[in-house]
């Protein structure tokens, strides 16, 4: 096939040109705005109920029913809003 | 039983009962769906990479699409680095993907939609990701729950903060994926049950529901492969390039 020993050669010249240069692929970022949204909503959920269930062991652990969860609830909150922050400002960074 | 919407995510045993050290190993309808997923990733790539041509045929054109795809998402996410891991996070990406294309046949069952499945994977990755970064960084993986520039008094607060934030991966990771799914399929066998029930005079309205359902469903079940992969590839830049 005529085709097929051309294209052996074609390969090997792009082969060499991508060790040739460092880096191949252009960063056109592209990424789906849909879903950020996503780890957006979860992760705020995800944090506050990470930080309930690690509230509700300690309490087990030293006996102090009530309080940590509380603090703990709240702490878990404030991550997940902190992480939305973060989040959002690495987001306008890019644009 | 058939407008249960809740009983397409029963697991229910294929064959004989396997027990070994009173583990329940019995072939299952999820290991079934599993296998196929596995199955058709190796017949698509097989076929993909059999013979090269200069004008791909079909199985090449969407095994080099898949490829260049996530070439180019870990090299934007993570930077040249994380070069190496391609093969674990193109055959993670892969199998959420098929598990939930597949879900998407009809009569069939979707393994993704449950959460012990999701869990492991996104423990697997948050240990691995844990182990990387302290063979890479030793104790100064420690810095990430440590960030520079916060005043001392809130220190303490700063670094219990982040390491909520830090523990909590694994559970939104493993969670967005199942929920969406779940909450996806339970949507479209609720909106097939109201065809039904309501027949000829008002079944119209929900069936279009349903047709709308269907390809919004098939738009978040790639998405959700995507997001699965990008956040693999994020907290694994996150061990690799440690940047707080």
């Amino acid at each position: 096939m005529v085709n097929h020993n051309n294209f052996k050669t074609r390969l090997k010249i792009a082969k060499e040109k991508l060790k040739n240069s460092s880096k191949n692929l252009d960063n056109a970022g592209n990424s789906s705005s849909m879903g950020s949204a996503f780890k957006l909503s979860t992760d705020l959920v995800a944090h506050v109920a990470v930080g309930t269930i690690i509230g509700f062991i300690l309490d087990n652990w030293f006996d102090t029913k009530p309080w940590l969860i509380i603090i703990f609830f709240f702490l878990g909150s404030v991550a997940g809003i902190l992480n939305v922050i973060k989040t959002a400002k690495l987001m306008q960074e890019k644009d | 039983m058939a407008t249960n919407p809740m009983h397409q995510f029963q697991v229910h045993r294929i064959g004989p009962e396997i027990k070994i050290v009173g583990i329940d190993l019995s072939f299952t309808n999820a290991s079934l769906f599993m296998l196929f997923s596995a199955i058709s990733i190796c017949v698509l790539l097989f076929f993909g990479t059999k013979e090269k041509r200069i004008i791909p045929h079909k199985f090449q054109l969407i095994s080099e699409l898949f490829y260049n795809f996530i070439a180019k998402m870990i090299s934007d996410t993570a930077g040249s680095k994380a070069k190496p891991y391609f093969p674990f996070i193109f055959s993670l990406f892969m199998f959420v993907l098929f598990c939930n294309m597949l879900g998407m046949l009809p009569y069939s069952f979707t393994v993704t939609s449950h959460i012990i499945v999701t869990l492991i994977m996104a423990i697997f990755i948050f240990i691995a990701v844990t182990v990387i970064g302290f063979l890479k960084h030793g104790l100064g993986y420690l810095k990430l729950f440590v960030p520079s520039g916060v005043p001392i008094v809130l220190l303490p607060l700063i670094t219990v903060i982040e390491i909520i934030s830090y523990l909590s991966r694994p559970v939104s990771l493993s969670v967005r994926l199942f929920a969406n799914m779940m909450a996806g399929h339970t949507m479209l066998k609720v909106f097939g049950g109201f065809v039904i029930s309501l027949g000829m005079l008002g079944g119209w309205l929900p069936l279009g529901f349903s047709v709308a359902l269907t390809g919004l469903e098939i738009l978040v079940a790639f998405l959700q492969a995507y997001v699965f992969a990008i956040l693999t590839c994020i907290y694994l830049n996150d061990a690799l390039n440690l940047h707080h």
